[in-house]
């Protein structure tokens, strides 16, 4: 659940990204991890406090829909936030195999499926 | 180039769409498995995509929130596995279509009081050509319909995996998805294209 509610946002979500609705940026998948580079890191206090926190929170490896709920803004606007950030390398976009899994070749999907299901198995 | 010391492990990400009508359990059978308590994220609806209007043609909003719930489960082999909860109410079955863009399959959860609430799931899913399953959640511990009973009210083919499932329940949870995977497994080698 989100932290707090719609009710608790200073700013119009849009404002965050100057009114860009995502339009002109690429389509980031909801489960596309995010990962903070060390540039990112480095000049994460040169940008606005949601992208800030997105660099914070993205660590690793974070969903994209994942840090929409941690930052505790709509999914429309991390992508914009994400997509500025990936465009000056201060994050990493890391899709499944460079796509979305269905963009693999039958055999690597094959191949992925099945360590799925080991993975699966051995929770 | 980054060196490869500042790399972050790679991790890739994966999904399973979790479908079915309001109140079914999705987010229950999400929260049984997540390693994270199922988080809620919004997407606000402010494009004026065709067909949206006459959503609100009530007058009272122009624009709207939709909630989809979300869960994570970490596999071993650095795989991260996301569970989506759809949004229940029908007018948000056109966020079905990014949620199951590149999904592994999808698990339609079904209550045998209401049957009639999973038709829009079944169907977006067999025209999509998605591997599904029906899973008939027994909650309440209630199995009065076997599942071929419920085969045939739905109409779905025979190659359609179905289960019964406690969506409170890790274990019963956890076969599900390996069911799942296993049919969607079985579809690649067959190959049948994926969606």
């Amino acid at each position: 659940m989100a932290r707090h509610s719609s009710e608790g946002r200073l700013v119009r979500p849009y404002t965050m990204t100057g009114g860009r609705t995502g339009q002109d940026v690429p389509v980031i998948a909801l489960e596309s991890l995010i990962a903070a580079t060390n540039e990112g890191r480095a000049m994460k206090r040169q940008f606005r406090w949601e992208a800030e926190r997105v660099i914070e929170y993205a660590g690793q490896g974070t969903a994209l829909i994942e840090l929409a709920a941690l930052v505790d803004v709509p999914i429309g606007v991390i992508r914009v936030v994400v997509a500025d950030l990936a465009q000056r390398g201060a994050v990493e976009i890391i899709d499944s195999s460079g796509g979305s899994p269905t963009d693999l070749e039958g055999v690597e999907y094959a191949n992925l499926l099945k360590k799925v299901l080991d993975g699966i198995r051995s929770l | 180039m980054e060196s490869a010391a500042s790399k972050p492990a790679r991790q890739t990400p994966v999904k399973i769409v979790v479908a079915g009508g309001f109140g079914v359990g999705k987010t229950t059978f999400v929260g049984a498995i997540s390693e994270i308590e199922p988080l809620r994220s919004e997407a606000l609806i402010t494009q004026a995509s065709e067909g949206v209007d006459e959503l609100f043609a009530d007058g009272k909003k122009t624009t709207t929130t939709v909630a989809m719930d979300f869960g994570r489960i970490s596999l071993q082999d650095s795989l991260v596995l996301y569970l989506f909860g759809t949004p229940g109410q029908d007018r948000f079955h056109f966020m079905w279509h990014e949620l199951a863009k590149g999904a592994i399959g999808a698990i339609v959860l079904v209550d045998t009081r209401r049957l009639d609430a999973c038709f829009a799931a079944i169907d977006f899913f067999e025209q999509r050509d998605t591997p599904f399953m029906v899973v008939v959640n027994t909650f309440d511990g209630r199995l009065n319909h076997s599942l071929d009973d419920v085969r045939e009210a739905l109409n779905v083919s025979p190659d359609v995996p179905m289960a019964y499932c406690d969506a409170r329940v890790r274990v019963d949870v956890q076969n599900i998805l390996y069911q799942l995977v296993e049919y969607a497994l079985l579809r690649a080698l067959q190959g049948i294209p994926v969606s």
